[in-house]
């Protein structure tokens, strides 16, 4: 029973959330239900107008609304319509790998990570107990030796093979998770080698190092400009090359070469980023007492080991929200690839380039080739994807624990 | 107290970055928004390219994708061109607007050069914000009929008969798509070797311009003779398939996809272009864009340059002793001046045509030809016996009669990122000329087929 207090209470709620439901509606609900809709459409440079009398055409498009409807330009081109059958976008760009082979290539590759995981769950099973028969290191050194067996065993490189050769789609994101999974791990190394460096209180000028040390991040809102810097280190006359031929080198197309190219973009990632864990790092290190290394040199144990007993394992906490930020901005990386290679070099024509990530990919498709059904698609198909690995991220770092709890 | 120092000096340091950084707007920015994304049409001033590569270079940094009209007083009107004229070549365009402003007062021509003419119009034009005219290549004619950016001109009044009494044959056929007339023909425009005449002497320069052989022999020589390459062109690299067309035309392909669709791509006349291309590799500069080889010429470290006329104001400029030399086949663009919807929507389509039908008259194309050593596509304008007179002409016209008329349908824009990517390939060595030329093949026939 809803009374007369109740529903000036749902009035006043609905006030107060009301700006906030009209924005998710405008910013998220809206682009994401029209993108959704143009994933279903033939929308490409071919049929790049709408048909406004179509009903859902006519709620989405912008230019069927009335105050633009006057403009709406009516050129030669038949409309665009719904696709026959109606997921063809996603068939083009998924179709190959729903065929027997990809599909056991891909269980095979599975497969191969399965020692890896189970051995997770036995060095949980076993954390707390003091005298366990192996120590966990054995255990995950044995899982990876039991899976790379598997992999040699199941022909795992051929089958990704095959798998890549099933789509763009494939490519393009494997090359992106390969991309953040070599930036990760360079980033924490170098944020953690520097912020170690800036703890140690005998370092003479440490105020002017802590801040030139993050000169790289200040410098990210020119992050193209800076790109440009790089990618002309690199270049046929850059900087690079002309250092090169005065030490009698011979000069090299850097960026002509698919793994060098991938190296450039990675390392230039890693010089805009890991300020970013150092400051992180720097301040976590801080926040560690001083009274835990004491005990431990009491015990006589080294740099080294204290390091990997005392700062590693109390760094974690500060450490993984901070993978997981740069992992997404990572994934999503844009800007500082295509000011320096533009998904380059090629590797012909209707194959991604050497460096083409998602974001690259995508924009080139979408700008190149106006191809905008087939494009949303792939953006759809690829928030799918995203949604679960940060569904199984949070789980992995309980990120949102207090939230909740 | 030391310490706040150190602080102070970081700080600046970190003020000093970001000024440096920000204040260097002469740096060719290739940003998101820049001309190397889109269309190729939308790429290079001069070349109807999407030239990923050459196209950033007339990017100023900070242009905005698209600027709202002019505040247009009582009274006046305003009519907004959207153009891809940049450099010298510009000023003397701007010149001749001038003066028709100073004829008609009450107009008022507001000159644009959106950062990338494509993505800009496809928003401008249905919010109403777009230009009157858009001043653009041939091969964009099909993309922006299909999609309503542009208007045929035979509802304005403009008949064949006026088009072809008053240009050039191959300048009609340029602008006329599915039998209606989409624009004004400007100028021609096809490809040739600008040689420094002080560097490059008769013993170095190919006699017949169809025979590659010879060019590939002239090349060996001059690099083994000289040091430095004897020709610079910036779509050997791949990425540029304007640039890099005469390799592919001139040993045979009639072009690379044709009015009904067909693509010609994987033949014999093309996979034997492609081995030329990588005969001739070792002998040429293995990146030069457009900027660098503009930038070779002037410091005399290349001997030419295969561009268009386009690059003689500059040339001109910098005191190059220069000579034009055909080449090889080279595709034939037509400069055109296109009405946008828009300018129908606010009624001033009568005032553009006329505008358009100015900057193509005689009087204007002749002036333009003389200083920029543009070619007219007005008839009248061709045969004026100064602008027969200039020797660059001679030179572009022998390469324009050579050249493969650039198609204006939709599927020319379907052939830009394949052929370029083909070429790019090829060049760094990740594919075969063969598998290249079947994989662009393929691509271009999978963009075909989205048509139906």
């Amino acid at each position: 029973m809803v009374s007369w207090s109740n529903q000036r209470k749902f009035l006043i709620l609905l006030v107060f959330l009301g700006p906030t439901l009209l924005g998710i509606l405008i910013f998220n609900i809206y682009p994401i239900s029209f993108n959704t809709y143009i994933s279903l459409t033939n929308r490409n440079q071919f049929h790049p107008n709408p048909d406004c009398s179509v009903g859902l055409t006519g709620v989405f498009e912008p230019t069927c609304w009335g105050v633009f409807k006057e403009h709406t330009t009516r050129g030669l081109a038949t409309p665009f319509h719904l696709q026959e059958p109606i997921y063809q976008n996603y068939s083009d760009l998924l179709g190959d790998f729903f065929t027997k082979p990809v599909l056991i290539a891909f269980f095979g590759i599975v497969v191969c990570f399965v020692p890896l995981i189970v051995a997770g769950r036995i060095n949980k099973r076993f954390e707390n107990q003091i005298d366990r028969p192996v120590s966990a290191g054995v255990v995950t050194l044995l899982a990876i030796a039991l899976g790379l067996v598997l992999a040699y065993l199941l022909k795992a490189p051929a089958g990704l093979d095959l798998i890549m050769k099933s789509g763009d789609f494939f490519v393009v994101s494997f090359r992106t998770i390969l991309y953040v999974l070599l930036c990760i791990p360079l980033f924490f190394i170098v944020g953690l080698a520097f912020a170690l460096l800036l703890n140690s209180p005998n370092l003479p000028g440490r105020a002017f190092f802590r801040v030139a040390l993050i000169v790289p991040w200040a410098a990210s809102t020119v992050a193209i400009m800076m790109s440009l810097v790089w990618k002309f280190f690199f270049q046929e006359h850059g900087t690079i090359n002309q250092l090169l031929s005065l030490v009698g080198g011979k000069p090299q197309i850097w960026l002509n070469d698919p793994t060098i190219s991938f190296g450039v973009v990675i390392l230039a990632n890693v010089w805009y980023t890991y300020p970013f864990f150092m400051v992180v790092i720097l301040g976590a290190l801080q926040s560690i007492p001083v009274e835990l290394y004491e005990a431990a040199e009491v015990d006589g144990a080294n740099y080294w080991q204290k390091l990997v007993n005392i700062t590693l394992p109390l760094l974690r906490v500060a450490v993984i929200p901070v993978i997981i930020l740069s992992a997404i901005t990572t994934f999503q990386m844009f800007g500082t690839v295509w000011a320096i290679t533009e998904g380059g070099p090629s590797r012909g024509a209707g194959t991604p380039g050497a460096t083409e990530l998602v974001m690259v990919y995508a924009y080139k498709q979408v700008f190149r080739t106006a191809a905008y059904g087939r494009m949303g698609a792939f953006a759809v198909i690829m928030f799918v994807f995203l949604f679960g690995l940060t569904l199984y991220s949070l789980r992995v770092s309980r990120i949102t624990k207090g939230a909740y709890d | 107290m030391k310490k706040q120092t150190l602080t102070l000096i970081s700080l600046m340091l970190i003020a000093s970055f970001a000024l440096a950084a920000c204040g260097t707007p002469a740096a060719p920015t290739e940003a998101p928004t820049g001309a190397a994304t889109e269309a190729p049409t939308a790429a290079a001033t001069e070349a109807p390219t999407e030239a990923p590569t050459g196209a950033p270079t007339e990017v100023p940094t900070a242009a905005p994708l698209y600027v709202p009209p002019a505040e247009c007083a009582a009274g006046e009107t305003c009519i907004t061109i959207w153009h891809q004229w940049s450099g010298d070549y510009l000023t003397a365009i701007e010149q001749s607007f001038k003066d028709y402003e100073a004829a008609h007062p009450g107009v008022k021509i507001d000159l644009q050069k959106p950062n990338d003419v494509s993505a800009a119009l496809k928003v401008a034009v249905p919010a109403g914000e777009g230009p009157d005219i858009i001043a653009w290549a041939n091969d964009a004619i099909g993309a922006n009929a299909l999609s309503g950016n542009i208007v045929p001109l035979d509802d304005q009044g403009i008949t064949m008969d006026f088009l072809t009494s008053t240009y050039e044959p191959a300048a009609v056929n340029g602008v006329v798509y599915e039998d209606m007339i989409w624009g004004l023909p400007e100028t021609q425009e096809g490809i040739a070797l600008v040689y420094n005449k002080d560097i490059v002497t008769d013993e170095y320069l190919p006699t017949d311009p169809m025979n590659f052989d010879d060019l590939l022999a002239k090349s060996k020589k001059f690099f083994e003779d000289k040091g430095f390459p004897l020709f610079c062109n910036q779509g050997f690299k791949g990425g540029d398939a304007y640039h890099i067309a005469p390799a592919f035309f001139t040993f045979g392909v009639p072009t690379y996809v044709d009015d009904q669709g067909t693509v010609y791509l994987d033949t014999p006349e093309a996979l034997k272009g492609m081995e030329w291309l990588l005969s001739i590799q070792p002998y040429l500069d293995q990146a030069s864009d457009d900027n660098a080889c503009r930038a070779e010429m002037k410091a005399g470290t290349v001997g030419a340059q295969w561009g268009g006329p386009w690059l003689l104001s500059d040339f001109e400029a910098a005191g190059i002793n220069y000579g034009v030399l055909p080449m090889g086949k080279p595709f034939v663009g037509i400069k055109t001046v296109l009405m946008s919807q828009n300018a129908i929507d606010r009624g001033n389509a009568e005032m553009a045509l006329d505008i358009m039908k100015y900057y193509t008259s005689a009087e204007v194309q002749k002036q333009l030809a003389l200083v920029n050593k543009t070619i007219p596509a007005q008839t009248a304008a061709l045969q004026d016996p100064d602008v027969q007179a200039l020797a660059s002409l001679a030179g572009f016209g022998a390469a324009l009669n050579l050249g493969v008329p650039m198609a204006n349908s939709p599927y020319a824009n379907a052939q830009w990122g394949p052929v370029g990517d083909a070429v790019a390939a090829i060049w760094n060595g990740s594919q075969t000329p063969a598998e290249a030329l079947t994989a662009a093949q393929a691509a271009i026939e999978d963009a075909v087929a989205q048509m139906k």
